[in-house]
């Protein structure tokens, strides 16, 4: 299958999206709402691209490439006029509701914007509702957080006034999938906090290494289908003893 | 951030015989949820957590998914609604026919300083954009009944009736 990517010709796989094809070929565009690990749900809008085809005789349409699978004869542009202007005009409110996130300034800053031209939002996180975080964790098969309200007063949460036993293992899956860095969290020696949720955290007792959350390691023995004495020294001291093993048996 | 200490807890019940009837009147699986998240607002006037965390056990379903469409919906509401519901239609008519001074009376009357529920669980005091009856403005729905052309003065029987 064929199709033209800012006028040249190329192969692609029946199937994939357009964003993945765009990327092979080393163009570089903002979808920030998109993770390799997660099904593609279309949120932030900044992945546009323009496309067309012959006989629709000069129309052309934007769509969410991150959504749109690839066609015969298809005729791509990521980076016309259109695209451009509707880029930075996203990015422009973006940059109004989450004026510290890093990666919208740095992509603001692409499209021609230091500054926004919206009034910025009061009390503003990092949070641009991606939903990458919410999809990651139903992923990891824990479901804990999720959008909550609506509108502009719409944020992820824990539902934690929902009882004491909480879905959340404190793996922070959903913190490093974040492209803004919005999930805070800290972790001293003992004890990891994320989602105002405090957990304690196991060590290896041969390296000392601190190997995650019980809950976490739990979660994933049993996900893996593995014993969960494996989860309880970390890789070094695995290693270690596997060696010492091979030792012996030369 | 984490933004959980932003948004209400609802209150715990206390109190699941209801619940149990409610359940038992619809399929125990996911697109049920609304229905009966309709009939736990009907039957305690919010959203209670206890009763929403049993929701979420009856239907097998993440309390994060019960939750995120318990906030989602204007109908539902996370903390306890007054056994009255008064409604005052803000809309154009109302507005020009004196419905400020109609949300002032009821605000004053019932010891609120903008919207909500009074302290007795009384009353709840909404404010609403046009509830089509422009022609009788301006307009008040109490529990469901219209209330045309009010006056201010009427306001203090009107809450006294509880809306009768
Ligand atoms: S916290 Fe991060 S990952 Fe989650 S929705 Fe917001 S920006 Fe996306
Ligand atoms: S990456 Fe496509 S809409 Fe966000
Ligand atoms: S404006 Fe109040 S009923 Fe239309």
């Amino acid at each position: 299958m064929k199709i033209t990517l800012n006028g040249k010709q190329i192969e692609v796989n029946p199937g994939e999206y357009l964003l993945s094809v765009i990327r092979r070929e080393g163009i570089e565009i903002p979808a920030l709402c998109h993770h390799d690990a997660v099904e593609p749900v279309g949120a932030c809008r900044l992945c546009i691209v323009e496309i067309t085809r012959p006989e629709w005789e000069g129309w052309s349409r934007l769509v969410t490439s991150c959504l749109y699978p690839v066609e015969e004869g298809l005729i791509v542009e990521t980076h016309s006029k259109l695209v451009s202007d509707t880029r930075a005009t996203l990015l422009d409110m973006q940059l109004a509701r989450c004026p510290d996130a890093e990666i919208i300034q740095k992509w603001a800053k692409e499209y021609g914007i230091e500054k926004t031209s919206f009034p910025v939002r009061e009390d503003a996180d990092k949070c641009i509702l991606c939903d990458i975080c919410v999809r990651i964790c139903n992923a990891v098969g824990r479901y804990a957080i999720a959008r909550t309200s609506r509108g502009i007063e719409k944020v992820v949460a824990v539902p934690l006034e929902l009882g004491e036993d909480q879905a959340c293992i404190g793996c922070l899956s959903c913190a490093h999938a974040c492209p803004t860095g919005a999930i805070e969290w800290k972790e001293d020696s003992n004890t990891r906090t994320i989602w105002g949720l405090t957990f304690t955290l196991e060590k290896c007792p041969v390296t000392g290494e601190v190997l995650g959350t019980p809950q976490q390691l739990d979660h994933f023995a049993k996900k893996a289908g593995l014993s969960r004495d494996y989860f309880t020294k970390s890789d070094k001291a695995h290693k270690h003893e596997t060696a010492k093993k091979f030792v012996k048996i030369i | 951030m984490s933004k959980i200490n932003e948004i209400s807890t609802p209150p715990p019940a206390h109190d699941f015989s209801k619940l149990e009837q409610i359940l038992n009147r619809y399929p125990r699986e996911e697109a049920s949820l609304i229905m009966i998240l309709q009939d736990i607002q009907d039957e305690y006037r919010y959203l209670p957590c206890d009763v929403l965390i049993e929701t979420a056990k009856a239907l097998n379903l993440p309390k994060s998914t019960v939750f995120s469409v318990g906030t989602f919906y204007k109908a539902f509401s996370l903390q306890p609604m007054g056994r009255h519901n008064i409604k005052v239609c803000m809309g154009t008519a109302c507005h020009v026919r004196g419905a400020v001074m109609v949300l002032e009376a009821f605000q004053r009357e019932l010891g609120l300083e903008h919207t909500g529920t009074t302290e007795d669980l009384e009353f709840t005091l909404e404010t609403v954009n046009c509830v089509g009856a422009c022609g009788m403005a301006p307009v008040v729905v109490i529990d469901e009944k219209y209330h045309g052309e009010v006056q201010p003065d009427r306001v203090k029987k009107m809450i006294k009736k509880g809306g009768k």
